[in-house]
């Protein structure tokens, strides 16, 4: 035995866990992949054929499919840099001695966005946006505009509300990571040098870099799935202006009906989702 | 003896009223259900006014037959994906709720059932005062027929009509509405559009709303369509290209954003007195007349569609019910009571009151009616000259009309012109319809 549970007592732990994981996680997948390689149609079910590669050689080819992956990287690589820095600022300033009580009730607060629903957020961008009606415009002293039916403001209007909803979750993850520098380090940093850059350089980075990795992966995999607030908000429009990658998932898959190339768009979706977090993982991870 | 008449009479009219009344053959309501009593039917429906109509009144059919509806509510816009779903996993719907583009899907899938089989199957509960030739041929056949064969019963009907704020034309110095689409946009536009106020708000937001009501409504009256004879693209069509350029042209006298305009916006921008006229569907009458949702109620007056060079062709919409194959026999039979009482004849009037839209052609020959709801004129004419493939009705419907929507917003934004988002349409439609089959002889050329 030396001392260790038996095989069958860690299998009986970890079984559950991997079953349940497997019915609600690997399953659906595998049955994806399985969609992905027929022509599977709900609306012609008559038609259910195995197509080998198609769906996939259609998707790749798809210039439409293309433009909103483009679109989707472009609201990641616009909002994920400024929640990033709006969180650094508000985890370095939660961070400072002094003021509990304050940074208690600041703390609390910044749960509120995160704990918002994706789709309140969606209907309250709708009233709050509304040309005429709309706080933002009043707030602009009265500006006439036009938010939701003009492509470019409507873009902005959904990298400001996933700024708005995602930067506390970065800053108290980096929060954490500050909480994690040793006191007699950051002290003694602050006795050689005045500077805070210094300071964030060289003596906090590093701890921050493990919960910045997090942020990475998951913001990239939130963006990269990012659906309801943008389905309630602009439905992908005006025109295809906010189509981010799972509205047009959507659209094909559950509109459009066709589930064979819907599936098809979803795993190329997953595959480039893994690609990237091993990327993160490579190049930020290892520097800890 | 005065009031013993009145009471007769109205003993006879609450009996008309609830469908409960006996046939000369004995035939009646109750005794039909009465092997069904207590079986619960599925149904879904809208967050319509015709909806809330018929809800209202399924008290006395609920106690009348002892079947019980159960109403799931779902917006337009998730209603077809949920009963996709529930038919393709044969769930509990008893009932399909068809809007007339998605019948040649629902039939061609085996999801509804013929009425003729029902009769057929079930001859005692067909009501002998069904009467279908009461039904507006149009409306029969657009929201209820696919390739001849009758599955659903026109519920709720839709006709393009014209709402105009009386006042504000008048102010302007016109006495009525325009009669034709030039007309609209070369005299009403520059007269009405100032102060922040508009002529004219077509609903075009990216969705059905930017295909039926927006794309469709233009293509048509001007001699266009989405496909010609041989199923081929006829959107770069000299019609169709006329309707396209018009849309762009009459932007100018639309609120700013017009792309992110659904019904409801466009409604309340009509009720608020910040644009003129509006073209909507009939079922909007009871929001924009009633003083609880319309600051102008009092100006609204109603007209058909304004003419094209084509004629008037105005938008056709409107939805059938029909019996669901997945349904057991006494749901099946359950579902058609209930779907033969909500489009009788004889509620036919006291669902128009209470702001449903109905198909039966005797009940707008009531004058008290015609003279309580002004949209009734106007919408008898309209439906005397629309076109049932306003849009195309075939199972490829779901996937062109993500293409139109998509490629009719950019053509409104400006990002490419009509002709080159027409092109695209075309191509990409002909591409959907080439894989369906209907080139290569599988599918017959029906839409």
């Amino acid at each position: 035995m030396r001392g260790q549970v038996s095989r069958r007592t860690t299998l009986g732990f970890i079984g559950p866990a991997v079953f349940g994981l497997a019915i609600v996680g690997i399953a659906p997948l595998l049955y994806a992949v399985w969609t992905s390689l027929h022509f599977f149609n709900l609306t012609k079910l008559a038609r259910v054929e195995f197509i080998g590669l198609e769906n996939y050689w259609t998707v790749l080819t798809d210039g439409v499919f293309w433009q909103a992956m483009g679109r989707t990287f472009f609201l990641l690589a616009t909002a994920l840099p400024l929640q990033i820095a709006l969180g650094l600022g508000i985890a370095l300033l939660l961070h400072q001695p002094g003021l509990t009580l304050v940074k208690t009730l600041a703390r609390l607060s910044l749960v509120l966005p995160m704990a918002t629903t994706y789709a309140v957020v969606g209907l309250l961008g709708q009233v709050m946006f509304n040309q005429k009606f709309g706080v933002v415009n009043q707030l602009l002293g009265g500006a006439n505009i036009n938010w939701i039916g003009d492509p470019t403001n409507a873009f902005a209007m959904i990298i400001f509300w996933d700024v708005w909803q995602w930067t506390p979750f970065v800053a108290l993850v980096l929060l954490a990571g500050l909480t994690m520098v040793p006191g007699e380090v950051e002290e003694a940093a602050r006795l050689e040098t005045n500077s805070w850059w210094t300071i964030l350089r060289h003596v906090q980075l590093p701890f921050l870099l493990p919960g910045l990795t997090a942020v990475l992966i998951l913001r990239t995999a939130d963006t990269l799935k990012l659906f309801d607030m943008v389905f309630t908000l602009t439905r992908g429009g005006p025109g295809a202006a906010t189509e981010f990658i799972s509205l047009m998932i959507q659209r094909v898959g559950f509109r459009g009906f066709d589930q064979g190339l819907a599936s098809a768009q979803a795993v190329i979706l997953l595959i480039i989702t893994i690609i990237l977090a091993r990327i993160y993982i490579r190049v930020f991870y290892k520097e800890v | 003896m005065t009031l013993k008449k009145l009471l007769c009479s109205a003993a006879i009219a609450t009996a008309l009223a609830t469908g409960a009344h006996a046939q000369s053959d004995g035939w009646s309501l109750a005794k039909a259900a009465e092997p069904y009593k207590g079986t619960t039917v599925d149904v879904v429906f809208l967050l319509r006014p015709g909806y809330e109509a018929i809800e209202a009144m399924l008290p006395e059919f609920e106690k009348e037959t002892g079947i019980k509806i159960n109403i799931i509510k779902h917006p337009y816009e998730n209603a077809l994906g949920e009963q996709v779903r529930d038919f393709v996993a044969g769930g509990d719907l008893d009932i399909a709720l068809i809007d007339l583009v998605w019948i040649g899907s629902f039939a061609e899938n085996g999801w509804i059932v013929p009425v003729d089989k029902i009769r057929e199957q079930y001859p005692d509960i067909i009501d002998p005062d069904l009467d279908m030739a009461d039904f507006f041929p149009l409306t029969l056949d657009a929201f209820g027929t696919w390739d001849g064969t009758v599955y659903g019963l026109p519920f709720d009907n839709y006709s393009g009509l014209m709402f105009y704020n009386a006042c504000m034309l008048k102010d302007a110095g016109f006495d009525g509405p325009p009669e034709t689409w030039e007309e609209l946009k070369d005299t009403y536009g520059p007269a009405l559009t100032k102060d922040g106020k508009y002529a004219f708000a077509l609903q075009s937001k990216r969705n059905e709303t930017q295909s039926a009501d927006s794309f469709a409504r233009v293509i048509w009256p001007f001699g266009g369509s989405f496909l010609d004879d041989n199923f081929k693209s006829n959107l770069m069509s000299e019609g169709s290209q006329a309707g396209l350029k018009f849309r762009q042209d009459l932007m100018q006298y639309m609120p700013d954003g017009i792309v992110a305009y659904d019904h409801a916006e466009t409604v309340n921008a009509f009720a608020q007195g910040d644009v003129a006229m509006i073209t909507e569907w009939s079922a909007f009458y009871s929001s924009v007349v009633s003083p609880d949702t319309s600051a102008v109620a009092d100006c609204v007056e109603i007209a058909p569609e304004p003419k094209g060079p084509a004629g008037r062709k105005p938008a056709l919409g409107g939805f059938s019910l029909a019996v669901a194959e997945q349904a057991d026999e006494a749901e099946k039979a359950a579902a058609w009571l209930f779907i033969q009482w909500a489009t009788s004849k004889a509620n036919a009037k006291e669902y128009v009151e209470r702001g449903g839209v109905s198909a039966r052609q005797s009940v707008y020959n009531d004058e008290e009616l015609a003279k309580s709801k002004k949209f009734i004129p106007a919408l008898v004419e309209s439906w005397q000259e629309g076109v049932p493939e306003f849009r195309p009705r075939f199972a490829e419907w779901p996937e062109i009309t993500e293409i139109v929507q998509e490629w009719g917003t950019k053509m409104m934004l400006g990002e490419v012109s009509t002709e080159d988002g027409a092109k695209e349409i075309g191509t990409r439609m002909e591409e959907v319809l080439d894989a369906a089959g209907y080139y290569d002889g599988k599918k017959p050329l029906v839409q």
